[in-house]
C-alpha cells in the first residue's frame, strides 16, 4: 500500500522544469551516456560500412561518412559481375550447414549420453573436453590436419572443410549440452525407460524438447564459426571457387572496377547481415540457453 | 525371456557408446590423434614436399628451434600482444557490466544487451575484414577522422596502422577488445546477477561507499567468471594466427610474426615445408602457454 501511495504520489506531482530533473538524475543520466558511448562504438563501424555500400562510386573516395550522393546498384552489380560471388556465398551457406547440422547431433547425442546413460568412464570424457578448451589445438593440429586432408584427397575441396570444421566448437558444444540436459530431471529419464521408452526415444520425447534453448545456442556458435573460418579454409584449399565468401573477401585488395569500395562493402553486408538478423529474432532463446549452458558451467 | 533380459542389458550397456560415438569420431580423429601426431612428426625430419621418408631425429628439432632466436622473439611478440589485450578484454567488459546491470527498464535493459553481443555473432573473418577497413590508409574512417575531421595528420605522415608496422599489434589487440567487448560484458552480467541483492544494500546501510562496495563484495562475487575468462583470454591471445596471416603477412621483422607465424611459414610455405621444425616450434610455444596456464590456475585455485 505504502509503494503504491508513492508511485500515485510522483505521477501527481507537478512536472519538475528539464534542469531540475538532469541534475536529480544526473547519476543516472551518466550512466546511460556511457553506456551510450560503448554502443555507439559497437555499431559506427558496422555503420560505416553499410553507408559505405550505398555511396557512388565518386563520394566512396571522400570519407566523409554521410554520402552526397546515395547509389543503390552495388547490390545487384556484386551479383552480376563477380563470377565466383555466387559460387562463394553457396560455399558458405554449404559448409555453415553441414557443420552445424553435424555439431549440433553429435553435441545432443553425446550430452546427452554423459548425463543420463552413464556411460562408463564418462568423467574421463568431460575431463578431457575441458582440457582441450586449453590447448592451442586448432593451430597445432594443423600440420596434422593438413595431412589427413590430403589423404583423404579432400585438398581443395570445399565438403572437406566440414569434417575440421565441426571439431572447432565440438567440445564446448557437447559442454553446452550436457549442462542443458543436467536440468532435466533424472527421475523423468527413468520414469520413461520404465514405461519401456528406449534411450532414442527418451531423448526424442523429453530431452529434446527441454534443451531448446541451449540448441538456439550451440546453433549459433557453430554459425558463427563456420561462417567466418579462416585459417583452416585458407591452408586446405587453394582455388578461389572452392573457398567460402570470407575468406574470399579477406584477400580482396578494395580498389576500382568490381573491387571498388562500395561493391565491397556490399558484398559484406551480404554476408555479415544473416548471422545478425538471425540472433537479434532468438535472442530471447538465446539468453536463457546461455543461462542455462554457459554461464552455469 | 531370459535371452530379451540379456538383449536388453546388451543394448543399455552399448547405446552410451552408440550415443558417444559420432563426437568421438571427430574428436579423436581430427584433435586428439593430429595432436599425438604432431607430437610425433616433431621428433622428425619430416618434410612434406619430399618424398624421402621421414627419420627419427630426437630432439634435434627442438634444440634448433630454442637455439633460433627467432623462437624466442616471436614467443615475445605473442607474450606482447598478450599483455596489450588481455587487460582491456577484461577492464572495460566490467565496467559496463556494473553499468547495464543497473539499468532498470527491461525494454532498454534488453536493448543493451542485444547491441552489446551483436559484434559476438559477427564471424571471425568478417570482424578482421571491417576493421581492416576501419584501418585503411586512403578510405578507412579512422585516419579519415585523423587527417580530414581532426587535422592532427596530414596524408603524408598519417599512421600506418596495420602491415607489419609497430603500431600493427595496438590495432589488432582495439579490435579484438571490440569484438569481445560485448560477450564478456555478457558474461559479468550473470555474475552480477548472481549477487543477492541484499548485500550492497546492506553494505550500503553500513555506511560503505560505492568503492568499498565494489571493491569488498562485487569484486570477490565476480573473481570466478573472471578468472575462467583471463585463463581462456590468454590462451586465445597467445595463440593467435588468422588475424595476423591478414593483417601481417610472412615478414620476419614484423611484429605480428609471432610463434604461430613462424610455425606456419614453415610448415606451408617456405622450402620444402618442413614440418617437422613446425611441428616443434607448435609444440614449443604450447608448451609454454600450458606452463603459464597451470600457473594462472595454481593461482587462481588458492584464492577461490
Amino acid at each position: 500500500m505504502a509503494r503504491a501511495a508513492t508511485v500515485q504520489e510522483i505521477n501527481k506531482a507537478p512536472p519538475l522544469p528539464l534542469g531540475e530533473w538532469m541534475v536529480r538524475n544526473r547519476p543516472v543520466l551518466i550512466r546511460h551516456a556511457v553506456i551510450w558511448v560503448f554502443i555507439a562504438v559497437i555499431l559506427l563501424p558496422l555503420v560505416w560500412v553499410l553507408l559505405m555500400s550505398v555511396k557512388s562510386l565518386p563520394d566512396a573516395m571522400q570519407g566523409a561518412l554521410w554520402p552526397a550522393r546515395f547509389d543503390f546498384t552495388h547490390y545487384s552489380y556484386v551479383f552480376q559481375k563477380i563470377d565466383t560471388l555466387p559460387v562463394n556465398l553457396f560455399n558458405s551457406i554449404y559448409v555453415t550447414t553441414g557443420t552445424v547440422l553435424l555439431t549440433t547431433a553429435c553435441a545432443v547425442l553425446a550430452g546427452f549420453a554423459l548425463v543420463h546413460l552413464r556411460p562408463w568412464g564418462g568423467a574421463f570424457i568431460v575431463a578431457m573436453l575441458l582440457a582441450s578448451l586449453y590447448f592451442p589445438i586448432r593451430v597445432v593440429s594443423l600440420i596434422s590436419v593438413y595431412e589427413i586432408q590430403s589423404f583423404l584427397g579432400l585438398i581443395n575441396s570445399t565438403s572437406g572443410l566440414i569434417l575440421p570444421y565441426v571439431t572447432l566448437n565440438l567440445a564446448i558444444s557437447i559442454l553446452i549440452m550436457r549442462s542443458v540436459f543436467q536440468l532435466v530431471p533424472h527421475e523423468l529419464i527413468e520414469a520413461a525407460k520404465i514405461d519401456g521408452c528406449g534411450p532414442w526415444r527418451t531423448l526424442w520425447l523429453i530431452g529434446i524438447p527441454m534443451a531448446r534453448n541451449g540448441l538456439v545456442v550451440v546453433f549459433i556458435v557453430n554459425f558463427v564459426t563456420a561462417w567466418g573460418e579462416f585459417l583452416l579454409c585458407t591452408t586446405l584449399t587453394n582455388d578461389q571457387t572452392a573457398r567460402t565468401m570470407p575468406v574470399v573477401l579477406a584477400a580482396a585488395q578494395g580498389g576500382l572496377g568490381q573491387w571498388a569500395w562500395p561493391r565491397l562493402a556490399a558484398v559484406y553486408v551480404i554476408v555479415v547481415t544473416p548471422g545478425i538478423l538471425a540472433f537479434t529474432f532468438a535472442q530471447r532463446l538465446f539468453f536463457k540457453g546461455l543461462a542455462e549452458g554457459v554461464l552455469k558451467g | 525371456m531370459m535371452r530379451a533380459a540379456q538383449a536388453t542389458a546388451l543394448r543399455q550397456g552399448i547405446s552410451p557408446w552408440m550415443f558417444l560415438l559420432p563426437a568421438l569420431l571427430f574428436f579423436v580423429g581430427y584433435q586428439v590423434y593430429p595432436i599425438v601426431r604432431v607430437v610425433w612428426i616433431s621428433f622428425t625430419d619430416y618434410q612434406f614436399l619430399t618424398n624421402a621418408p621421414a627419420n627419427w631425429v630426437g630432439l634435434d628439432n627442438y634444440a634448433n628451434a630454442l637455439r633460433d632466436p627467432l623462437m624466442w622473439r616471436s614467443l615475445w611478440r605473442a607474450c606482447l600482444f598478450t599483455l596489450m589485450f588481455l587487460p582491456g578484454t577484461i577492464i572495460l567488459p566490467l565496467l559496463l557490466a556494473i553499468l547495464v546491470d543497473r539499468v532498470t527498464a527491461p525494454r532498454l535493459a534488453t536493448f543493451y544487451r542485444v547491441v552489446l553481443l551483436i559484434p559476438a555473432v559477427i564471424p571471425s573473418t568478417l570482424v578482421f575484414v571491417l576493421w581492416k577497413w576501419m584501418y585503411n590508409f586512403q578510405v578507412g574512417p579512422i585516419n579519415h577522422v585523423l587527417v580530414d575531421v581532426l587535422g592532427i595528420f596530414t596524408v603524408y605522415n598519417a599512421p600506418q596502422w596495420l602491415g607489419g608496422t609497430a603500431l600493427t599489434l595496438p590495432s589488432i589487440a582495439i579490435m579484438e577488445v571490440w569484438w569481445g567487448l560485448g560477450y564478456h560484458t555478457i558474461f559479468f552480467l550473470a555474475g552480477l546477477a548472481a549477487i543477492p541483492k541484499d548485500l550492497p544494500e546492506a553494505a550500503r546501510l553500513d555506511g560503505a561507499n560505492e568503492w568499498q562496495i565494489f571493491w569488498n563484495v562485487t569484486l570477490p562475487a565476480l573473481q570466478p567468471i573472471m578468472m575462467i575468462l583471463i585463463v581462456l583470454r590468454f590462451g586465445s591471445a597467445m595463440a593467435v594466427i588468422d588475424e595476423y596471416l591478414i593483417f601481417g603477412g610472412f615478414n620476419r621483422d614484423s611484429p605480428t610474426y609471432t610463434w604461430t607465424m613462424f610455425m606456419y611459414d614453415q610448415a606451408f610455405k617456405l622450402g620444402t615445408w618442413r614440418q617437422g621444425f613446425a611441428a616443434a616450434i607448435g609444440m614449443i610455444g604450447a608448451a609454454a602457454m600450458m606452463v603459464v596456464v597451470a600457473g594462472l590456475l595454481y593461482i587462481f585455485r588458492r584464492k577461490g
